[in-house]
């Protein structure tokens, strides 16, 4: 471990070395195209595309101006007013003003500044900026390269070669613009944004746009790790350990219970074999927030289990599957056997008859029984196939919204967690409760920082653990 | 030794009776709660009110909760087509968008292309309800909340899409690359491989992947709600169903209504997943 | 390089649809950008008090009016406004869509997103802080403020001011809760031991909603506890006034534990989600469905007496609470004297009373009360007869719901039972007035 830990910190070294040294040599490349360029070069600087335009590759040049057009069009007429408040997100609050009306004096609310708007439409400026930096260094170096390709004698390729090549060399250009754009737009500044406000007090006492927030340091932070009265801390290292606990049965219950109930109809002898599968299946076919909901319901205090139980004269009061917390829990794992058993069921009934027959055939020859046979046979090649599908299920079970949702809604909640979380909240239900209940956004950013960090240890760490990482060929 | 094989096959008979059991008993655990919906659904409104009772088989018989559903009185026939139209639009351009990125990625090689990735990889680690409010205020901005729900959901379905490459990648990636060499030789273009040659090749994973995007929309009722509040033309019918499901106490409460709706999606999941040999 | 290029180019096309998109839409429609200018184009220069009455056309530029209102009223309500707008000819342009949006819901919604929330809107009465600090609320004031006042029961007029400035017309004084019962069970419905012990007798349920702070408050307020927040005119909470952790506290606390240990007992307040019960105490919007449920059986009382454990009689009490229709600050005055008229004929006697024979809603309007329908309304009256044990309901911040559902939770699941010593209790109860107090500022 400690040899990794250190590879690792060697890789980030050379990794800021690298950075840092292709900043100088990028910096020292664009003094020497100004000092080496002639003026059509020059002129590029402040005119992007000029020297492009002028050298008759159309195509770039009016790219690259239209680009900058546009970049400053965008700054003057709407980022700037945003990005310059980004310090403070924002000075001039709420106010009321008077009118008169045929109803006498009123007052009218006049809204100040938006801090919302402004964290929001600041990052999206500040990352236009990097954006336009990049492709004015696109710019300078494509102009380096034409004077050079003019000075070896070399033609600048043609407007419709470079489209042609777009289709062609340059296909991934194409193929990725857009997914990459979109991907830019709607999770990469959406995340950026919520990083940004885990450290500042955007709640429902700042809430915009009547109020102002403004950027607070790590308080939040501090504040979901101290176990004071008001302190998050003893609530969130409680959450935080159901949650592991909740992913490590779902995924592995779900994972044994299911190759057997896959073993068992596969069986030899078994008729039928798609009426089983067929019934097991259909269970995916209802949408999971009616059956769910529906389920949970069934075993309220109230519902149709208890009442059954209790009409039938089986138990004298009713079993509070949701009201006691630990009892909560474990109904909730064993109600998830029931939506992830079709599934897994399914996968291992593909695996399970890709196992070649010889090496069972090889076994029974040597006097090895069924138990025998599963466990030198089958389970070591199920696991080592779906070592990756464990750990994907894992980290998803980790963020298993529906099922806590729509079971137990995260209750029951008790006096010993503060923050409105319950008993069987997952990270990720609390942070729902904070966004959409309580509005409070920035512990909810805080939380989904950590979601983040747990999703990311549990994965690097186990994926590195992975027998079929450690070793491709192992089953061959 | 005559007795063996005999023994031999009273223990399998045995055995096979046992996993008979098993399998019944498995059979009827999970079909219970689909019956209960499947009976509540008949229940009469008017006689039998509309929530949870304690009892099994509804005492009248009535088609009523079917023909309100259907009735004007429901607007879940506009519901209904809203989430049809969302995931028709979300299943074509999703597959789009996965086709394009996944090829780009198995067979091109660009400088940025393992920090892209690996990019895409940690960004997937985030919840995704954490960007759930900007995701509004940004699409608000676009006019694509409320009224504009409905393409403003098939916006941020269709928008971070292309992170979900793994399979289809992982597909491409088994289709041998001499066949992309033998191609190049007789001089045609990687866009042209791309098209006539890798997507015909890879039909299952097309419709694995138009399946799975058209489903998603249909169990989408968190973002939904949030995007579309306060606007019922907007709905789409997960979000109308579990509205119906989960009214706060001061409303009246239909859920009647709901397992008649469930037997539309079930319905339509069904045939699909028999005409795409998933079963 | 040229690779760079044109992806760049390629680029170049989205971006500025992007920047299009955002540009287009920085200055034109919405009231509550940065922009310093346009929002304040109202009164710019001219200080106060400049916009005379003439000034100001019937119809402005923003025609559209959204309304959110329960899903039960929703067709009442466009009825009503189709009324209006043919008495009111001058309003006529006013284009008027009303959604369903249950009243929880509905605050939710405005405190997300005010810009995209409807132009008048219904919601419970606690709320009223939360929306007045989230800038979601238009004050009411001159006549219309004298009218609410004038027209409204005591109570109703009190409940939508926040810090003496008035900010909703009410709608309805039936927001409290009271005991259905079936005839046939219960034999008397005025002592909870005698309510329990029937229904344990006929195997029947009895619904209470003891982990939700609205219902809960019936046995503290029941015993002499006080909760209450102060408030300023902005909606903040400034001071808790709290006795929870007390002897009566423990009393309170034992009761519920008690009640919760029944047989019988089952947590809910809605005749809807209750099954095979015999007495749920539940309120007036309800009554149509205890009727059905209920059948010839149906009957209403107030809430019975309990006997503490420290051998007094206690009464139970509770929140007697009020529906407000709230109206969204606007920047468009003629939509705003618009919306201030509809407002207040939605909430007009007339309506009320209209409103009450087609769906139950008891009127808050004192002419609409002294209707003699009303009068003898039996789930009204005993209704009416419970309010005399309640405490108007004040205002209360968000989180207080939350932590007295986790005292509620604490005592289903059994942390908080009838075998808990005084001590715990009273711990307990030390921890829940603490959490309170910290919510105010």
């Amino acid at each position: 471990m400690d040899r990794k830990e250190e590879g690792l910190f060697k890789k980030a070294g050379t990794g800021i070395a690298n950075f840092f040294k292709w900043i100088g040599t990028d910096i020292k490349e664009i003094g020497v195209t100004f000092a080496e360029g002639d003026w059509k070069t020059r002129v590029s600087y402040l005119i992007m595309g000029f020297g492009s335009i002028m050298r008759k590759s159309f195509a770039r040049g009016i790219g690259f101006l239209v680009i900058e057009i546009a970049f400053i069009y965008y700054l003057v007429s709407f980022g700037w007013d945003y990005m310059k408040d980004i310090g403070t997100l924002g000075t001039i609050g709420e106010h009321k003003e008077e009118v008169l009306t045929k109803a006498g004096p009123m007052k009218v609310t006049v809204y100040g500044d938006n801090s919302f708007l402004i964290l929001l439409y600041g990052l999206l400026t500040i990352i236009f900026i990097v954006f336009f930096i990049f492709v004015w260094r696109l710019n300078v170096r494509e102009n380096r390269k034409e004077e050079l390709l003019l000075k070896e004698g070399k033609k600048i390729p043609t407007t419709k070669e470079d489209l042609s090549s777009l289709l062609d060399a340059n296909i991934d250009k194409t193929l990725l613009a857009l997914p990459v754009l979109g991907i830019f737009v709607f999770t990469v500044l959406p995340i950026i944004f919520m990083i940004c406000v885990a450290f500042t007090n955007y709640d429902y006492n700042h809430q915009a746009p009547a109020k102002l927030f403004t950027w607070v340091g790590f308080d939040n932070f501090s504040q979901l790790f101290s176990f004071g009265s008001n302190g998050f801390g003893g609530t969130f290292f409680k959450v935080l350990g159901w949650t592991l606990v909740w992913a490590f049965f779902a995924t592995f219950l779900n994972y044994f219970i299911g190759m057997a109930v896959a073993i068992l109809i596969n069986k030899k002898g078994i008729k039928l074999k798609k009426l089983w599968r067929t019934i097991l299946v259909m269970t995916i076919a209802i949408p999971q927030f009616v059956s769910l909901l529906y389920v949970s319901k069934m075993f309220a205090n109230d519902g149709l289990i208890n009442s059954y139980l209790m009409k039938w004269g089986w138990i004298s009061s009713t079993i509070p599957f949701w009201t006691n917390p630990t009892l909560a829990r474990i109904t909730i794992i064993v109600i998830n056997l029931w939506i992830g058993i079709p599934y897994m069921m399914l996968i291992a009934t593909g695996l399970l008859m890709n196992i070649p027959a010889d090496l069972y055939e090889s076994a029974r020859i040597d006097g090895a029984n069924a138990f025998q046979m599963f466990f030198k046979i089958t389970l070591p090649y199920m696991l080592f196939v779906t070592g990756p599908f464990l750990l994907t299920q894992f980290t998803g079970n980790l963020n298993n919204f529906n099922v806590i949702y729509l079971l137990s809604g995260g209750g029951p909640k008790s006096m010993k967690l503060s923050g409105s979380a319950g008993s069987t909240d997952l990270l990720v239900t609390w942070l729902y409760k904070m966004t959409v209940t309580d509005t409070n956004y920035r512990m909810a950013a805080v939380i989904g920082i950590m979601v983040f960090a747990v999703t990311a240890i549990v994965s690097l760490g186990v994926y590195n653990l992975l027998p079929s990482v450690k070793d491709e060929e192992g089953f061959q | 030794m005559a007795k063996e094989p005999k023994l031999h096959k009273q223990h399998k008979k045995l055995g096979n009776a046992i996993a008979y059991i098993v399998l019944v008993l498995i059979s009827i655990i999970w079909l219970f709660p689909f019956v209960c919906i499947v009976l509540q659904s008949f229940r009469s409104y008017d006689t039998e009110l509309g929530g949870m009772v304690d009892y099994l088989v509804p005492k009248h018989f009535s088609l009523d909760n079917y023909k309100w559903l259907f009735s004007g009185d429901s607007q879940f026939v506009r519901w209904y087509l809203n989430t049809l139209i969302i995931a028709l639009c979300v299943a074509v351009l999703q597959t789009i968008i996965v086709l394009c990125v996944s090829y780009a990625l198995s067979r091109t090689r660009f400088r940025m292309r393992r920090a892209l990735m690996n990019t895409w990889l940690i960004l997937g680690m985030f919840p995704g309800f954490l960007t759930m409010i900007c995701l509004y205020f940004l699409l608000k901005q676009f006019h694509l909340t409320q009224e504009g729900a409905i393409p403003g959901l098939i916006l941020i379905a269709v928008a971070s899409c292309g992170m979900g490459y793994y399979v289809c990648k992982g597909f491409f990636d088994t289709i041998p690359k001499s066949l992309d060499e033998a191609a190049r030789i007789d001089g045609a273009s990687k866009m042209r491989i791309f098209l006539t040659m890798i997507i015909p090749l890879s039909k299952p994973i097309v419709i694995y992947t138009a399946l799975t995007a058209f489903i998603a929309p249909w169990c989408d009722y968190i973002f939904a709600s949030y995007v579309a509040f306060g606007y019922s033309d907007s709905y789409n019918v997960a979000v109308a169903l579990y509205r119906w499901v989960n009214t706060s106490d001061y409303q009246g409460f239909l859920p009647d209504s709901v397992p008649g709706a469930c037997w539309w999606q079930f319905l339509s999941r069904f045939c699909l997943w028999h005409c795409s040999g998933i079963m | 390089m040229k690779k760079k290029v044109l992806s760049a180019l390629l680029a170049t096309a989205m971006v500025a649809t992007v920047v299009a998109g955002c540009g287009s839409n920085s200055g034109t429609d919405e009231p509550a950008t940065t922009g310093e200018g346009e929002s304040a184009d109202v009164v710019e220069g001219e200080g106060t008090d400049t916009v005379a009455t003439d000034e100001i056309p019937a119809v402005g530029d923003d025609t559209n009016v959204t309304i959110w209102v329960a899903e039960e009223v929703s067709d009442f309500t466009q009825a009503q406004v189709d009324a209006f707008k043919e008495a009111n000819p001058e309003y006529e342009p006013y284009n008027v869509t009303i959604e369903s949006v249950g009243e929880g819901d509905a605050a939710g919604n405005m405190i997300t997103d005010v810009q995209s929330g409807a132009d008048i809107y219904g919601f419970a009465q606690d709320q009223i802080a939360r929306l007045v600090a989230a800038g979601a609320l238009q004050q009411v004031s001159g006549d219309y403020a004298t009218w609410i006042d004038e027209q409204n029961d005591a109570g109703a007029a009190g409940a939508a001011k926040v810090g003496g400035t008035t900010y909703a017309f009410p709608i309805t004084s039936d927001n409290g809760y009271f005991l259905y019962y079936d005839k046939s069970v219960i034999s008397d419905p005025s002592t909870m031991e005698q309510i329990i012990a029937d229904c344990e007798a006929a195997g029947k349920n009895f619904y209470f909603d003891i982990s939700n702070g609205w219902y809960q408050t019936a046995f503290f307020f029941g015993t002499g506890c006080e909760l209450t927040y102060d408030t300023d005119d902005e909606g903040n909470f400034t001071g808790c006034n709290i006795d929870y952790a007390s002897e009566k506290g423990v009393v309170a606390l034992k009761e519920i534990a008690q009640i919760a240990s029944s047989s019988s007992f089952q947590n809910g307040s809605s005749v809807d989600n209750a099954s095979n019960f015999a007495a749920i105490v539940d309120g007036t919007w309800d009554s149509e469905a205890a009727k059905k449920a209920l059948g010839d059986n149906y009957a209403c009382a107030k809430l019975p007496t309990f006997e503490g454990s420290d051998g007094n009689t206690y009464q139970l009490s509770g929140f007697g609470g009020f529906k407000l229709l709230g109206i969204k600050p606007q920047e468009d005055l003629s939509k705003l004297m618009f919306c201030y008229d509809l407002a207040q004929y939605l909430t007009s006697a007339d309506v009320q009373l209209a409103r009450y024979q087609e769906k139950g809603w008891g009127p808050s309007n004192v002419t609409a009360q002294s209707d003699s329908a009303v009068q003898a309304d039996e789930a009204l009256s005993a209704l009416a007869e419970q309010l005399a044990f309640a405490i108007p309901q004040g205002n209360y911040p968000d989180q207080y719901w939350s932590r007295a559902e986790s005292l509620g939770d604490d005592v289903k699941s059994g942390n908080i039972n009838t075998s808990t010593s005084d001590d715990d209790l009273m711990s307990a109860l030390e921890t829940f007035q603490t959490d309170c107090q910290s919510y105010a500022q």
